[in-house]
């Protein structure tokens, strides 16, 4: 198991630089597949449901980053917002302090459409001959 | 150094499909030598390590039970564990706030599953981190105690919208507190609509034979 030393800033951030480690394995084996040595940017989809902060993940990744393919490169994060299903109400965004309940008529929506995603959604690849240009 | 044109490549993949993928070997372990492993899970002091001790003493003779218990520093729970006559093996996580399923997996070889029917997985006491790994676990339970508000499952909504039970705790000193059970219900149900809620005290005993019909996969 790696040691979390990425995670020099805290309790608060220690969750956030697991899921930054584990998204750097994730981006380093497409760099792999693709024959990059490295990323110059790369976007993630976090879900409101998801129980990881957007700036959270962003201030522990360039550490994590460190002597990584990944080092240097610009992350985005996309929030993506809970959507349920309302039995009256179909499709309904969801508030994250209304808990599973259509934000119209209060009716539960146990299930979520989206919402709970932790995704690495694109790469931006730095090709190795354009970096000897 | 010109860089032109990156390559803009799609990946959609989860980050977790690691641990994810982890879990599945856990889970099939599990589900071939006949083990129910339950997940615990709550903030610190809520009461996991007492809820198990209870279980261990009063389902011994009745049920072969094991424990794989995270914490970040400390073999204290263990040791308390190992007072009750079963086996406690302790995962020290480091820095790690939470259990994931590859140091459940290094913890495996340690018991002897075939003899088992029951492994609880305490995991480290936070409503933050466990509720983003799966452990492989068959069922996970979520522990709330009558003295820590009963906002909670608003506050952490992830980690109770993942319970399979959720549990409060300490029931004998709700009145003390003055714990609102019916806020506490309703914010349960508002993250995880109709799950089943158990309520008990370690202590006095009230309310264990729901949790230990659930410890034995009973419907809830």
């Amino acid at each position: 198991m790696r040691a979390l030393y990425c995670a020099g800033r805290g309790a608060a951030d220690m969750h956030e630089a697991s899921i930054a480690l584990s998204l750097i394995d994730v981006a380093s084996e497409v760099l792999r597949e693709h024959g990059a040595a490295r990323a110059s940017a790369l976007t993630v989809r976090v879900g409101q449901w998801s129980s990881v902060v957007p700036e959270a993940l962003t201030a522990a990744f360039p550490a994590c980053a460190a002597g990584t393919g990944l080092e240097g490169a610009r992350l985005s994060v996309v929030t993506v917002p809970g959507v349920g299903e309302c039995p009256v109400h179909g499709r309904v965004t969801l508030d994250v302090t209304r808990g599973l309940r259509c934000p119209e008529c209060g009716a539960p929506t146990p299930t979520l459409l989206a919402g709970d995603e932790l995704e690495l959604d694109e790469l931006e690849l730095v090709e190795p001959d354009l970096e000897d240009v | 150094m010109t860089v032109a044109n990156p390559r803009i490549v799609t990946v959609r993949q989860n980050i977790l499909k690691a641990n994810d993928h982890t879990a599945a070997e856990n889970r099939a372990t599990f589900t071939a030598a006949g083990v129910r492993a339950i997940n615990l899970a709550s903030s610190p002091g809520a009461g996991k390590t007492a809820l198990l001790e209870r279980t261990l003493r009063d389902l011994a003779g009745q049920m072969s039970m094991a424990v794989a218990v995270g914490d970040l520093a400390t073999e204290n729970d263990a040791a308390r564990l190992r007072q009750h006559g079963a086996q406690a093996e302790q995962i020290v996580t480091g820095t790690i706030c939470h259990l994931d399923a590859a140091m459940v997996q290094a913890v495996l070889p340690r018991f002897d599953l075939a003899g088992l029917e029951v492994l609880f997985l305490e995991n480290v006491g936070n409503l933050v981190c466990p509720s983003s790994y799966d452990l492989g676990e068959a069922a996970r339970a979520v522990l709330i105690s009558t003295t820590e508000g009963e906002d909670k499952p608003l506050k952490y909504p992830t980690m109770f919208n993942t319970a399979d039970v959720v549990v409060i705790t300490k029931m004998d000193l709700a009145d003390a507190v003055g714990f609102d059970r019916d806020l506490c219900r309703e914010n349960i149900d508002r993250a995880r609509p109709g799950v089943p809620v158990i309520e008990l005290s370690s202590r006095s005993g009230a309310g264990l034979d729901a949790w230990f019909a659930f410890v034995r996969g009973e419907p809830t």
